[in-house]
């Protein structure tokens, strides 16, 4: 009796093998198998090219100045030290330059989001006839680089008009009344309020797409229910559009924190934290009062390195905290032109 | 009629159709961007470009202007030794960098689209060059990273692109084919860490195709390579001339491109003038790169709607 059904098992099971179905199912194991495999080993040889450069800068700024000297030391240094950090710290000023970056960061970002996201939203929910050629002249701003216009934005902010008011009051009293926005963070306000601030016209952009792909519904109920378009905006858009927020607001800290270009040109002193990074290289001599000369050439990259880590640790603590809600709102955004 | 009347008539409030209200509340929400547009943007442009015509000195009375018409653009085209030879070495390098990038960001998009153990981790660190690869850090990186080949410790080497080359050599590569393959493996890590966005770009792309396409598709009996060709790469596209166009700016515009550092060079020596002309002839030069990438790739981009 066993037998007969252990026989009878076997072959059901050899027939199902034979038919074209179960070599289908085979086959489409052995593609997902091969698939899943390829792509581990694509994760990670990627992994350690993208990893390789923060491990190299983890292990070289820890290292001791005999470890500089010793080629034994690939990975690993043999004697730990933070001396690197503590000079780069004392060369950055760490604790401050960092207070000067957050005053022009946190508002900046704060009032870049808001407005990138309100422009967005004029641009996907209302008609008007001059709305497509704005729009063309919307992508057209994010092509021309900072570069090209920053002597006159500097001439600009040297002498602030205040839109001409300035000057028309001279008009009257013979002297244009201006002021001098350089060194004041005024200068990132200004620009950011008025949607010209570091990739804002890509934040709108942003804005625009996300705020398209919205259900119509909303503002119709939004409507029903007495608002206004402002107050539909913030009460009914704003909540809705977290996902494009947190992604745009993680663009704007990281931009804003790596920006040095335009805080090089705009400040000369009260400077980012990004900025003192340039010229971290160039004050390294300034050390002479706490390491003797030899050393300092000794721990020139070794300070240089820890300097890279201190700037940008800060943004990858940010990261892996709002990694979660970053990634799983771009899922959601449709950011797609 | 009484003065009171005509007074009336001009100035009596009218009331707004609905389709006038809604452009007029359009208007609003976008007038702070016109604002800074004109403001901030289109006036200092046409002072740029007035720049370009003039010698600019630093005077008594602040900096002063005389016309001297297309002699800066002369000084560019015909005497500066170096302005020719990077600019078209630039454009050269972006020909292929671009596809490269863009392929690669399509590649990482379509690897990380589906649900696997430790997906979460691989996106993590896929997205860790936007964090880092727009600051002056990774120009630091660059230099220490990739440049102490010399130094003692040579085992941490990333890449070895000389052995690469015996390699391809070696083993019959045409040498064109062999040195562009060595370009790239050299330049990976710079490839790698410039297509953080377009991933980003591309990935959302990928999310945003219905599945319903799919399922047909395996009812017909389509095979995973079909399925990318048929509906995958159509569907992604528009957004793909997005990533192209994308990385051509952040190529042209990225802090270490030559002609980049000649344009901010130029202006720390207080060459105002000259440093300007540059960054205009070279913006010129990337709009038109730009409308042409347009027109071709646009031709055959395909829009669902």
């Amino acid at each position: 009796m066993e037998v007969a059904t252990k026989s009878k098992s076997t072959k059901v099971a050899r027939n199902f093998e034979m038919s074209g179905f179960g070599r289908a199912i085979f086959k489409k194991r052995l593609f997902s198998f091969l698939k899943n495999l390829f792509r581990y080993l694509f994760i990670i040889g990627m992994s350690y090219v993208l990893l390789y450069p923060v491990l190299f800068l983890i292990s070289n700024a820890f290292r001791d100045k005999v470890d500089l000297l010793d080629p034994s030391v690939v990975w690993i240094p043999k004697h730990f030290s933070i001396e690197s950090f503590k000079l780069a710290n004392e060369i950055l000023g760490y604790a401050q330059s960092i207070k000067n970056t957050l005053i022009i960061l946190i508002p900046s970002v704060i009032i870049q989001t808001f407005i990138c996201m309100m422009v967005g939203y004029g641009f996907a929910r209302f008609r008007f006839k001059e709305r497509e050629i704005l729009f063309g002249i919307l992508l057209f701003t994010i092509i021309v680089p900072m570069q090209t216009i920053i002597v006159p934005l500097y001439v600009k902010f040297r002498h602030f008009d205040f839109f001409y008011f300035g000057r028309l009051i001279g008009l009257f009293t013979g002297k244009p009344l201006t002021v001098n926005l350089l060194d004041t963070p005024w200068t990132f306000y200004l620009l950011n309020t008025f949607g010209m601030g570091i990739r804002s016209s890509l934040y709108i952009f942003i804005f625009r797409q996300f705020f398209r792909n919205m259900p119509t519904e909303l503002e119709e109920a939004a409507k029903i229910d007495g608002c206004g378009p402002f107050s539909t905006f913030l009460r009914v858009m704003v909540p809705n559009a977290t996902g494009a927020i947190i992604t745009v607001l993680l663009f704007t800290i990281v931009w804003h924190w790596n920006d040095y270009y335009l805080s090089a040109m705009f400040f000369t002193d009260n400077l980012p934290l990004s900025v003192m990074l340039t010229i971290l290289n160039e004050r390294m001599n300034l050390l002479n009062n706490l390491v003797n000369a030899n050393d300092i050439y000794l721990l020139r990259s070794s300070v240089l390195e820890a300097g890279c880590l201190l700037v940008i640790l800060p943004l990858i603590v940010i990261y892996i905290i709002g990694q979660r809600y970053f990634t799983e709102s771009i899922e959601r955004t449709g950011i797609v032109g | 009629m009484s003065f009171s009347g005509a007074f009336k008539k001009v100035f009596r409030k009218r009331r707004l159709t609905l389709r006038e209200k809604e452009a007029m509340y359009g208007r609003l929400f976008i007038l702070p961007w016109l604002i800074g547009l004109v403001y901030f943007f289109i006036i200092p442009f046409i002072t740029a470009v007035y720049y370009t015509f003039t010698k600019i000195r630093i005077g008594d009375s602040g900096l002063e202007f005389t016309f001297v018409g297309f002699e800066n653009y002369l000084y560019a085209f015909t005497k500066d030794p170096n302005y020719i030879r990077t600019l078209t070495s630039s454009i050269g390098s972006m020909l292929y960098q671009v596809p490269v990038v863009v392929f690669f960001s399509m590649f990482v998009a379509y690897v990380l689209r589906d649900e696997f153990k430790g997906r979460t981790f691989a996106r993590t660190i896929f997205f860790f060059p936007v964090i880092i690869a727009s600051g002056v850090v990774i120009t630091i990186l660059k230099e220490n990273v990739m440049g102490d080949v010399s130094q003692a410790a040579s085992s941490t080497t990333l890449f070895r692109v000389e052995n690469i080359r015996m390699i391809l050599i070696n083993s019959g590569v045409p040498m064109w084919l062999g040195q562009f393959i060595v370009n790239t493996i050299s330049q990976l890590f710079d490839l790698t860490w410039r297509s953080g966005v377009q991933i980003l770009l591309l990935m959302a792309a990928l999310h945003n195709i219905p599945k319903s396409f799919y399922e047909a598709a395996v009812i017909e009996g389509a095979t995973e390579w079909e399925k990318f060709w048929k509906i995958t790469f159509p569907m992604v596209s528009p957004t793909l001339l997005v990533a192209v166009i994308y990385s051509i700016i952040d190529y042209f515009t990225d802090y270490g491109n030559q002609v980049m550092r000649m344009v901010v060079t130029q202006l720390n020596n207080g060459r105002f003038e000259y440093s300007t002309t540059i960054a205009i002839v070279y913006f010129a030069i990337i709009m038109v790169i730009i409308l042409i990438v347009n027109r071709v790739i646009g031709r055959r981009v395909v829009y669902l709607t």
